[in-house]
């Protein structure tokens, strides 16, 4: 299957989904004062939130908008 | 600030609800560039707003000690004794009191900040992967550079008009002598006798 046959909806919802749970991991590593919180902003959060927004440029470059 | 942050989070999460649930409405132009703003320009503030607030928290002397390892070097701060030069730092306020572990173990160069962290990292994985270490054996790589004492003292009156330092300066410039392990202040943490020593009492 090719990027551009994914529709761009779907594209959408797996990034805003990545983005939502990078930021949720974001707070708990905000709230949480423990030396593994930076491990959890940097490997887990700020991943989330990269692979979302990298999906979210990937589908406007790819996905050809609907007619 | 973390509140300013946290506002900003939620607000980018609101954002990202909203293509969540209806992705459609990315059809308009107005919402194309909402979605601009809630998947990629929100996000990305967010991750480096998180990433300065998480680099400033690892510099509190109460960060350092949040590790279990790391609690006795806390308890050395409160020394009676002033030939302790950690204790003698914290307890004058010599270095500012809420990054006193930071303050002296800082590597005071460009990419200073980022092997600390990746210092850091590694000092992690030993404690939950591989095997913690025990307090009094732990040892900086590569040893105490006088250049993080040099960072403050350089320049200092105090400092220059003494005449051992006058006369060894250039030594201690380049490394040659260590101002530690020289014989001159060679009392850091002694987290080997810890439990025989007598502690300071702040007043508050």
């Amino acid at each position: 299957m090719r990027i551009s046959e994914i529709g761009m909806g779907r594209f959408l919802r797996i990034s805003s989904g990545l983005v939502i749970l990078g930021l949720v991991l974001e707070i708990v590593s905000l709230l949480w004062f423990h030396p593994l919180s930076f491990v959890l902003f940097a490997f887990l959060a700020a991943s989330a939130i990269g692979l979302g927004i990298l999906l979210y440029l990937v589908s406007l470059v790819f996905v050809a908008p609907p007619p | 600030m973390i509140a300013v942050l946290i506002c900003q989070i939620v607000l980018s999460i609101v954002l990202a609800s909203v293509f969540l649930i209806r992705p459609s409405l990315t059809h308009a132009l107005g919402w194309k560039l909402l979605a601009f703003i809630g998947l990629f320009l929100l996000p990305a503030m967010c991750v480096v707003g998180g990433m300065n607030t998480h680099i400033q928290r690892s510099e509190q002397t109460r960060f350092c000690i949040s590790c279990h390892v790391m609690i006795p070097y806390g308890q050395s701060l409160y020394l009676e004794d002033p030939a302790h030069i950690p204790a003698q730092h914290f307890q004058n306020h010599r270095v500012p009191v809420d990054t006193a572990c930071y303050s002296c173990h800082a590597d005071y160069t460009i990419y200073g900040p980022l092997k600390d962290k990746l210092q850091g990292l590694k000092r992690i994985y030993a404690q939950y992967v591989s095997t913690p270490p025990d307090p009094a054996a732990i040892r900086i790589a590569g040893g105490f550079k006088n250049a993080q004492c040099l960072h403050c003292h350089l320049g200092a009156r105090n400092f220059e008009e003494n005449a051992v330092h006058a006369a060894l300066l250039d030594s201690l410039k380049s490394e040659q002598t260590s101002c530690l392990t020289s014989g001159c202040h060679d009392t850091a943490h002694d987290i080997a006798n810890l439990s025989h020593l007598k502690f300071w009492r702040p007043a508050q």
